[in-house]
């Protein structure tokens, strides 16, 4: 096991390794830099205004050739955790990211509970009482939940809660506590807000567990095991989690490792229309608008998440089942 | 007397009329409270000796009351510059029709508009409480400004034809501006925008990190992780105003109405809160502005600001929300959101021009490009009523790029010139350059081969662009022309103008109102971020050294534009801008489709004195000025 795991870490870092150099190169790609983006904005306003320009290439050092930029970029990450600077709010990446990233993972992990809360049981009760009334329903919103674009629900959502409900909407939380101190009031109002990104989030990745908690569960409940047990008396409920759930629970862990990035990155549509502080929107404008160390910075990010994930599913399935381990 | 020299001196005997009449001036309540506990100075030591007695809209307001607007997460640093940061020396009245006295108390202009002299305020305060002197406008001119380092090219408004103006300090209240020869606009230029360069360098706070002012200045470079050198340092801490650099800085002293106090980009919420020392007083004597506060809300989608003013959460904005597809769904839920709409005069000479490259690298190109017959026949083969009806319900003007009613300078004939769809004559104009054509149809170039146009678009300003090109291919197919669309991201599509790399593009234009004096980009070809459609000729025009000779009539209207800039009268220079435009308008140098009508914004129902039109133009930063005398009838905003 000991053997394992350390073999896990060590081919982490020339993963990693490839991935910064990807990245970096990715958002280099695009014609142009942060510079001409800033320009062609100001043009739109009506600003007509070249020689301001000038002054700022010289301020942003965009001359460099790109390794040189490369090196730079990684030697202070690695020696002083310092990811560079956005342009476009002119301070240090490090001071706009972790608050963001704060309430990316107070939403990650509350969406992943909810997920777990509510696939587990619905997936195990759909897989005993196949074609039942009850198994048709989650069938029917586990398909919904499947087909319909986050984005979209979002919007539905919005609208019925401004529309029928007359709530602020967009943000985590109402304008009146935006920049209050922390009371009892604005807990309140934050989980008046917080549900609806989660449900939304969360709905497809629960109704794509619910589908694959039932087929997996459907599998076992027929092996000769769960006959066997049942023939010697076994209470149902007892039978059921013992043995076959368990075995079910594979996608289960699995489904950490590529649910760390999705959460951070995969969800920026939604992020963007409800208005999260969360890292989605911040990235999405740094790509925009070429802010390239932001952007590198939050792809290098996402990365070692979902290398981190990776491994921390692959050390949970080693765990739960000892077949991993051989191989 | 010239037509300046009045109208500043009826603005300074104005203010000189209510200081001398010994007023009790009046403050805000929350200032008061700081007086009393002595963390402010009394007001009298506060304002100037002569503040500036602004005129409101429609009565003097009463203080109170939060401005509630809504910033994008990024890129929208225009928002904070257009309600707070346009305070000049002079300024243009409420109507944008004369330029009046701002921060400065008065201006003498020499008989022949070269020399202007700027008599300050005495007495006049930064937000931190020190004193503002002719020393701020000389520290940008000569550190700032002159400086090669921090300024490697100078603002065109600052430079004449025999190089940058000459700035002398006359007194601690008396600063002369003068050009080698006359610059009959600098007056308007000032009012505008870019006016601001002077009057934004608070000597006391930014010497600190200028190397000339602090010979400790490396100590200052290494604490800022954001800086490799002073220039940086100076350039983070002293950015242009334009940029999100200013409003990054909170710390930076400034003369405008309501002071940040956090910076845009990092926080949920941008706030500024009222300056204690700003210099302007209403006619009841009560030190504006009336509001305490603006706070902007960061969103990171325009749908979301949209939301915000159904829910009543957007007090005064037009910014965003004045798109004509928007209109309708804002009307319906006007009662929810307690507030009415007000019309803005965003009226640009054109908003869908086909701008071809008349400087095309590609001889054969630049050939039929630069005949003004091909421009023609083009002209009268798109249908601008079905794009209108089309893209816009029916609401627009199928109108060439010309000067507006409104402006003083319309003429019907060019609006209406080569404006009518008919395609038989747009073939006969097109038969007189390109008449031969290959076997599916289409023209061929003078090198024998299908003349075939790249046109560039990008989906900008929320006016379906790229529909409308997909239209404009269509209409030019059935005329024999090949136009290839290509939708393409905006940063490279400017990247492509500006090297001169494209065959055309669609954009639109400023000077549709009184900014044709200032920025005919579409009369006359001059170098611009956007708007580049002979980009070399504007290269001659600056530098006759550098780009390349036009042809005669091209440089016609170079001389008589020229003859626009010195004009030391308003009659003088309006009828030397028409001989421009009479020149021009016949050689049609970009194909104008559509001017839009008015936008308009939403305001609160009990916000009072608020401008209506609002006059807006790329250059004229509004209603900055003008918000400080914006008020709530029952001191807030509606619940």
């Amino acid at each position: 096991m000991k053997g394992f795991i350390l073999r896990r870490i060590l081919y982490m870092i020339p993963t990693l390794f490839l991935v910064s150099i990807v990245t970096f190169v990715i958002i280099q790609l695009p014609p142009g830099d942060y510079l001409d983006v800033l320009m062609t904005e100001l043009g739109e306003a009506g600003v007509e205004d070249s020689s301001t320009m000038d002054a700022l290439r010289e301020q942003y050092g965009l001359g460099q050739p790109i390794y040189v930029q490369y090196f730079k970029w990684m030697k202070a990450i690695l020696l002083h955790g310092d990811f560079g600077l956005s342009f476009e709010k002119n301070r240090p990446v490090t001071d706009l990211i972790w608050n963001r990233l704060g309430w990316t993972f107070g939403i990650s992990i509350m969406t992943l509970l909810f997920i777990w809360i509510t696939a587990l049981p619905i997936g195990i009760y759909s897989a005993v009482r196949k074609y039942s009334a009850g198994d048709y329903i989650a069938t029917f919103f586990g398909f919904i939940g499947l087909a319909v674009p986050n984005f979209l629900l979002a919007l539905v959502m919005m609208y019925i809660s401004f529309k029928y409900f007359g709530q602020s909407v967009g943000g985590l939380v109402s304008p009146e506590y935006l920049d209050a101190p922390w009371t009892w009031d604005k807990y309140v109002d934050l989980f008046k807000h917080i549900w609806m990104p989660i449900v939304v989030v969360g709905t497809s990745g629960a109704a794509a567990l619910i589908r694959i908690m039932r087929a997996n569960l459907l599998d076992e409940l027929y092996r000769p095991y769960v006959v066997t047990a049942r023939a010697k008396g076994m209470s149902e409920f007892q039978l059921l989690l013992r043995y076959p759930v368990r075995v079910a629970l594979n996608p289960f862990v699995s489904t950490i490792g590529w649910i760390l990035p999705t959460l951070v990155s995969g969800e920026i549509i939604v992020a963007v229309v409800m208005n999260l502080p969360t890292t989605g929107p911040l990235l999405l404008r740094a790509l925009l608008v070429q802010d390239m160390y932001l952007a590198g910075s939050l792809i290098l990010i996402v990365s070692m998440l979902t290398v981190v994930g990776t491994l921390i599913s692959d050390l949970l399935l080693a765990w739960i089942d000892p077949r991993i381990r051989y191989q | 007397m010239t037509f300046f020299s009045k109208i500043a001196l009826t603005g300074a005997s104005l203010a000189l009329g209510f200081a001398t009449a010994a007023w009790s001036f009046e403050e805000a309540p929350m200032l008061k409270e700081q007086v009393a506990s002595g963390a402010l100075p009394p007001l009298e030591e506060r304002l100037p000796k002569n503040p500036l007695v602004l005129e409101v809209v429609e009565q003097p307001g009463e203080y109170g009351g939060t401005l509630r607007r809504a910033i994008l997460g990024g890129g929208d640093q225009h928002n904070i510059v257009r309600t707070i940061g346009s305070e000049n020396l002079v300024r243009w009245d409420v109507n944008w029709t004369e330029v009046r006295p701002n921060i400065a108390e008065s201006v003498d202009v020499s008989e022949d508009a070269s020399t202007f002299v700027f008599n300050l305020r005495e007495g006049m305060r930064w937000s931190d409480g020190a004193p503002f002197t002719a020393d701020d406008i000389m520290f940008w001119y000569e550190d700032v400004f002159s400086n090669e380092k921090l300024t490697p090219s100078k603002h065109p408004n600052y430079v004449g034809p025999s190089g940058p103006v000459k700035v002398t300090k006359l007194s601690d209240t008396a600063v002369e501006f003068k050009f080698g020869e006359p610059n009959g606009l600098f007056l308007q230029q000032m009012a505008y925008g870019f006016g601001y360069y002077p009057v934004v360098y608070a000597k006391h706070y930014l010497s600190q990190f200028h190397e000339k002012y602090n010979p400790d200045i490396q100590a200052l470079v290494d604490a800022e992780p954001a800086a490799a050198d002073w220039i940086q340092l100076f350039n983070l801490k002293a950015g242009p105003m334009h940029t999100p650099l200013f409003w990054q800085n909170p710390d930076r002293p400034t003369l405008h109405a309501w002071h940040l106090t956090n910076a845009y980009g990092s926080t949920d919420r941008v706030v500024a809160e009222r300056n204690p020392y700003y210099f302007k007083v209403d006619e009841a004597g009560q030190q504006l502005p009336y509001m305490d506060r603006i706070t902007y809300d960061q969103v990171e989608d325009v749908e979301t600001i949209l939301l915000k003013a159904f829910n009543g959460e957007i007090d005064y904005m037009n910014r965003h929300l004045g798109r004509p597809a928007y209109r309708a769904v804002l009307n319906d839920n006007k009662e929810r959101g307690k507030y009415r709409f007000f019309d803005t005069n965003d009226l640009p000479s054109n908003t869908m021009i086909l701008m071809l490259n008349l400087n095309h690298e590609d001889p054969v190109k630049r050939e039929v490009l630069s005949n003004v017959d091909f421009r023609k026949g083009l002209s009268h083969a798109v249908n601008r009523q079905e794009i209108i009806d089309l893209l816009y319900f029916g609401s627009g003007l199928a109108v060439q790029t010309s000067p507006r009613e409104t402006s003083g300078l319309y003429k019907e004939e060019y609006a209406k010139q080569f404006t009518e769809f008919n395609p038989d004559l747009a073939n006969e104009f097109l038969d007189k350059v390109i008449p031969n054509k290959d076997d599916e149809g289409f023209r061929l170039g003078p090198d024998g081969n299908r003349f075939t146009l790249i046109f560039m678009v990008a989906d900008v300003f929320g006016l379906q662009f790229p529909d409308a090109m997909q239209l404009v291919a269509e209409y030019a197919r059935d005329v024999g022309l090949d136009f290839q669309v290509r939708a393409t991201d905006r940063s490279r599509l400017m990247e492509l103008v500006r090297s001169n790399e494209h065959d055309a593009y669609m954009w639109n234009c400023a000077g549709g109102q009184a900014d044709a004096y200032t920025a005919p980009i579409c009369y006359v070809p001059l170098p611009g971020n956007t708007v580049n459609w002979a980009i070399e000729w504007a290269k001659w025009g600056v530098d006759p050294t550098t780009g390349e000779e036009p042809p005669a009539e091209v440089k016609a209207v170079f001389d008589a534009y020229e003859k626009v800039l010195t004009a030391s009268n308003p009659e003088d220079q309006k009828a030397r801008m028409q001989e421009v435009l009479d020149l021009a308008m016949p050689q049609l140098f970009t194909v104008g489709l559509v001017q839009n009508l008015p936008p308009f914004g939403i305001a609160r129902n009990n916000v009072r004195n608020v401008p209506d039109p609002l006059p807006i133009a790329g250059q004229l930063w509004y209603p900055a000025p003008y918000t400080a005398q914006l008020y709530y009838e029952g001191g807030k905003s509606l619940p």
